[in-house]
């Protein structure tokens, strides 16, 4: 009886922790969505900053996305299935960007990149300029959402087992074609979930972007200036349009793996 | 033709030291070992899938230690299988194949035409397996690698696939290793038996010779002898071998007396005197009611303490002057022999059936 009144109780606090968590994450975000959504939804017919910025959030996001899937899909599979001195240390140092502060990573890219820097210069010196511009922007949000992919698309490699490539090479398939006719698609899903995550990263990213490149202003930027130049009442349909903006890629998530479940993978 | 000579090789902590054996071109190897012996880690070290630290492999006379697998001209087919989830079964036996139509035919031969049109993540384990082997069989391997590859087929799928997969090896002439913890399928299918524990090779030799004259007590239990006995081996004819020098070592014969105590048994064959174990196959020891005459050496009396029944078979257990002898009989022997236990019977099997290792 007393070991049945215990269960209860812990059950009665577990569900009100949980609850309470719920409505502290949730809250925020449905008062914002509540409050300005349709707003900032109609508000988007004739704000053409906030358009362009949107546009660009996007396509910068995107373009950061598709660089880090270029580079960091060899990596993510060397981290999965090399074993080479070291190999701890180096998933260490990638997954810094993740845990540093974000206005500290602007700044250490603002010093490896900046104009006054040796890389930073010898860009500019080329006509590619990467503070205060689109070029800067993609940079940061390379650099701290990067980190995710590779993490998300090293676990879609490790779960594919390197005994379908050791299979698919004895049937006469050289290392890179068994990479692409058997593991690639076997982890393509976690991939394209690895993806959607550190798009989702990029286009919420503030704190990097807003020291390497004030303009021009992605979604993040705009709502930041509408607030700190206009008040509350300018920076809420901007916070809500983005709010909305970033469900898309958390849907498609939700997608993938409900599919990925679906298909029994 | 598979030559294995001091190849050592690791796969992650586990390591294969020191293994040397040959199976001649064209013939059935059959690897044997306890779980975690290095079984599959042999396959892939040969099929070039872990990495080779020493020693080298020679496949059809050429050294492959090198070389990554692809280049080596292998089929291997794991337990599992490992099928493509993303392709059909088609494309999955079609996979290293150069003509579709093989695939055909060795599904047809495996009786495994019936799921070409099925989902891969729909198979059985034994379909899988089935299809796996096709996928192998179907790029026409010089040398087959197979790690259990009938475990999960029900026992008369598995006779049929075995004796097929048998026919086409004598066809086709390719040479085949096969990892199997099933002792029947060694001696049925291997013309060389290696055995395998803890990453080292324990013996190697035709099955025959393998199970019959294992090569320490250990090997003798692992293959199922039950009658593995301690002592002591002392000469009692040195035979014309060494009064002439040129007899053959079956001329010798000796005596073994089983510490503590026990009894003593006659052997003929190659022993050094001394400490030693004797091993007895229970099969060999025949047991009457009555004491008759016969060309076994070794004839004792002994009470029946247990009878245990297995299958057609039963096991019985006869102390024999403190010591156990086990018998195997057939149900059917037993009972027309009226066997019990507590009865009084007499236990007696040849020389030539006592191995010295």
């Amino acid at each position: 009886m007393a070991d049945r009144a215990g269960y209860r109780i812990a059950s009665v606090v577990t569900a009100l922790g949980a609850s309470l968590l719920l409505l502290f994450l949730t809250l925020p975000v449905a008062q914002l969505v509540a409050a300005a959504g349709l707003p900032g939804l109609a508000q988007l017919g004739h704000d053409a900053e906030l358009r362009d910025a949107l546009v660009l959030t996007a396509v910068t996001a995107s373009a950061a996305t598709l660089l880090g899937m270029i580079g960091g899909t060899p990596l993510a599979y060397l981290l999965a299935r090399r074993a080479f001195p070291g190999r701890a240390v180096v998933a260490a140092v990638l997954d810094l960007p993740i845990v540093i502060p974000h206005p500290v990573a602007g700044i250490a890219l603002l010093l490896a990149l900046g104009r006054q820097s040796a890389v930073g210069s010898g860009l500019l010196a080329l006509g590619l300029r990467l503070t205060g511009s689109v070029t800067g922007i993609v940079c940061a949000m390379l650099f701290v959402a990067a980190p995710l992919y590779l993490s998300a698309a090293r676990e879609a490699f490790a779960r594919v087992d390197p005994r379908y490539e050791a299979v698919a090479r004895t049937l006469g398939d050289p290392a890179w074609r068994a990479f692409r006719r058997v593991t690639l698609p076997l982890a393509f899903r976690g991939l394209v979930a690895a993806a959607v995550v550190m798009w989702a990263r990029a286009i919420s990213e503030f704190g990097a972007i807003v020291i390497l490149t004030y303009n021009p202003k992605v979604a993040s930027v705009l709502s930041y200036d509408r607030f700190t130049s206009y008040g509350l009442p300018a920076a809420l349909p901007v916070a809500a349009v983005l709010v909305i903006f970033a469900l898309i890629p958390l849907i498609a998530l939700r997608a993938l793996r409900y599919d990925r479940s679906a298909a029994g993978l | 033709m598979i030559t294995v000579a001091g190849l050592s090789a690791r796969a992650g902590s586990f390591r294969l030291a020191d293994i040397t054996f040959e199976v001649p071109d064209g013939e059935y190897g059959i690897v044997i070992g306890p779980a975690g012996a290095g079984k599959t880690t042999l396959l892939e070290a040969i099929g070039g899938i872990v990495p080779v630290t020493g020693g080298a492999v020679t496949l059809g006379g050429r050294n492959v230690t090198a070389l990554p697998p692809d280049a080596r001209g292998v089929g291997l087919v794991y337990q599992h299988g490992y099928l493509f989830p993303h392709l059909s079964v088609e494309a999955n036996i079609a996979y290293g194949a150069s003509d579709a139509a093989i695939g055909r035919e060795l599904s047809r031969r495996l009786g495994a035409s019936d799921l070409w049109g099925r989902d891969v993540r729909s198979l059985s384990g034994g379909e899988r397996q089935l299809v796996a082997l096709a996928r192998a069989l179907a790029r026409r391997p010089a040398v087959l690698l197979l790690d259990e590859p009938f475990s999960a087929l029900d026992p008369r799928r598995r006779a049929s696939v075995r004796r097929e997969l048998r026919a086409m090896h004598r066809e086709a002439g390719f040479t085949v290793l096969q990892v199997t913890h099933d002792f029947a399928e060694a001696g049925l299918l291997g013309d060389v038996a290696i055995l395998l524990d803890g990453g080292r090779m324990l013996q190697a030799g035709s099955p025959e010779d393998v199970f019959r004259k294992p090569a320490s007590p250990y090997v003798a239990e692992f293959l199922g002898a039950e009658n593995v006995f301690g002592g002591e081996v002392r000469v009692v004819d040195a035979g014309p071998a060494d009064r002439t020098g040129e007899a053959g070592v079956a001329d010798r014969t000796f005596e073994f007396r089983t510490t503590p105590g026990g009894f003593t048994m006659i052997a003929v064959g190659d022993a050094v005197p001394g400490p030693a174990h004797a091993v007895i196959r229970a099969e060999e020891v025949v047991v009457s009611v009555a004491e008759t005459a016969s060309s076994a050496r070794n004839v004792y009396q002994g009470r029946i303490v247990e009878m245990s029944a297995s299958g057609a078979l039963v096991r019985v257990t006869i102390d024999v002057a403190g010591t156990p002898l086990v018998a195997a009989l057939t149900t059917r022997s037993a009972r027309d022999l009226g066997l019990v236990a507590g009865m009084t019977v007499h236990a007696s099997f040849k020389a030539m059936a006592v191995h010295l290792c």
